[in-house]
């Protein structure tokens, strides 16, 4: 984990000396970017990002906040939440390691996605003083996801692997279109929460970079020039569609994760803050986990 | 009443690469270092019969793409076509960067994160939303010279007169008697198309 942090910060110093010495976009890389903007080969990054940010980022990152909280409201209203005894045995499936990693995501995310949208809908709040403090906490609350994300990716990898279980999960959706109380095929994650960890573990990272290419703005990475092909210009018009574009991905799920842990599944949120599942949550919602922990005498 | 459209003219056939237009805009407006609201580029540089240079700075476009993308809405196109924004609201996000043909946004790092502070270009020497004139609106955005009647600061001191400013009729006749003194073919500068649309 220190090995990432100091290429972490290593990354942060050789950026931020880079951007001192030559420019690469008001110095002499200026010329080129100017020659090919729009050019017909190229591909067309500033028209692209000026048409779908005046156009349409706003409005879908609008019909994310009312579309997913709207569809749960009448999940809950009709079909209701999962309610679960919470007086039976418990198996401890979150260790304190894990609960802390979790827990720096959590909150990180908690002040991440609420200033995104104050961002987003900028024009809104009037601009000024309260969406550039937000723009600020934005940017610094990257930084313990930034620390805690590889750990997270590595504790639950091996749960987060898709099955022949997920399949059938899909097939269902869960069970969350019915109120039976029927065993539903899933291991420790479920096919859902899998796709959650994936989406917050690549998609994050994907979020990580792209806007720290946005943040320090200004620097000379020879490698990813050659690699990609493209000006440091095009790099952050990319990063800014990109950032948007997964922004998209990341907020539906992480509505999803909250309602599915606060609302949909009554008390679920507690196996995070304590440590420990219900038996019977885990019977009916992972029975593929539960059969195994009862092989081994774990219930 | 029908405004005039005012427009930046840069004839790269008189253009000597002297750069005293971006040292009069550093001067006129008091420029933090490492802000360059003007800056003079060499185009084809050693090629013989192709080389030539020009002054660039924020072009004032028709349908700016700054405006377009812009998160809080801070910019705002004037009457005569000068685009300028609102440095109160802007939060140094960086868009209008991305969706400028030009480059001419630019962000002068501020605080102790190092985080963008808010935007500045190129005015067109026609200040901000502030009281016109006034000592904030001179701190924040540069003199206003457009409200007492003078030429941008650029124009005024560029030595050869390569640099022109003014409404677009005008530029047009200038640049018209020029052409045709010259016996050359016309041509649009390099930024023309893309900022006025051939309008």
């Amino acid at each position: 984990m220190k090995k990432y942090l100091y290429m972490f910060i290593a990354t942060l110093a050789l950026a931020s000396t880079a951007l001192a010495v030559d420019s690469q976009i008001w110095g002499e890389m200026r010329i080129q970017n100017i020659l090919g903007y729009g050019q017909e080969e190229s591909l067309k990054l500033g028209p692209l990002f000026t048409m779908l940010q005046h156009q349409y980022f706003a409005w879908i990152f609008l019909g994310v906040l009312i579309g997913v909280p709207g569809a749960f409201f009448l999940h809950y209203k009709i079909i209701g939440p999962k309610v679960f005894p919470h007086s039976e045995k418990k198996y401890y499936a979150f260790n304190l390691y894990n609960r802390i990693i979790h827990q720096i995501a959590a909150i990180s995310f908690i002040v991440i996605v609420p200033t995104g949208f104050v961002i987003v809908f900028g024009d809104f709040f009037g601009g000024g003083m309260f969406v550039r403090f937000c723009k600020n906490l934005h940017g610094l609350f990257t930084i313990p996801f930034t620390i805690v994300v590889i750990p997270m990716a590595l504790m639950w990898l091996k749960e987060a692997l898709f099955n022949l279980d997920d399949v059938k999960w899909f097939m269902i959706l869960g069970g969350y279109l019915s109120k039976e109380k029927k065993p539903i095929l899933a291991g420790k994650f479920n096919a859902g929460q899998k796709m959650w960890y994936w989406v917050a573990i690549l998609g994050g990272i994907t979020m990580i970079l792209s806007g720290a290419f946005m943040f320090f703005l200004d620097f000379k990475m020879e490698m990813l020039h050659n690699v990609t092909g493209m000006s440091q210009i095009d790099m952050l018009r990319a990063a800014a569609i990109i950032h948007n574009v997964m922004g998209f991905a990341v907020v539906a799920l992480f509505i999803t994760h909250i309602y599915m842990s606060m609302f949909a599944i009554k008390g679920a949120v507690q196996s995070i803050i304590t440590g420990y599942v219900e038996e019977e949550e885990v019977k009916i919602l992972h029975s593929t986990w539960y059969k195994k922990l009862k092989d081994q005498g774990k219930f | 009443m029908e405004y005039a459209r005012m427009k930046f003219y840069c004839d790269e056939h008189r253009c000597i690469e002297c750069d005293g237009c971006s040292v009069a805009c550093a001067e006129a407006h008091e420029l933090p270092v490492g802000i360059a609201r003007r800056k003079v580029i060499t185009i084809n540089e050693g090629i013989p019969g192709k080389e030539f240079s020009t002054s660039i700075a924020c072009m004032h476009c028709t349908d700016a793409p700054c405006e377009q993308v812009c998160p809080v809405d801070c910019f705002y196109i004037r009457e005569d076509g000068i685009v300028l924004h609102d440095k109160e609201k802007c939060i140094g996000c960086g868009y209008c960067l991305y969706a400028c043909p030009f480059g001419a946004p630019q962000f002068p790092r501020e605080g102790i994160f190092g985080a963008k502070g808010a935007m500045d270009k190129c005015t067109m020497c026609a200040g901000g939303p502030l009281e016109t004139n006034s000592e904030k609106e001179r701190h924040l955005y540069g003199q206003n010279r457009i409200a007492e009647g003078k030429v941008p600061v650029c124009a005024a001191m560029c030595s050869t007169k390569a640099l022109l400013v003014g409404d677009s009729e005008s530029v047009s006749a200038i640049i018209r008697a020029r052409v045709s003194s010259r016996a050359k073919g016309a041509s649009n500068p390099l930024v023309w198309d893309k900022a006025y649309k051939n309008q």
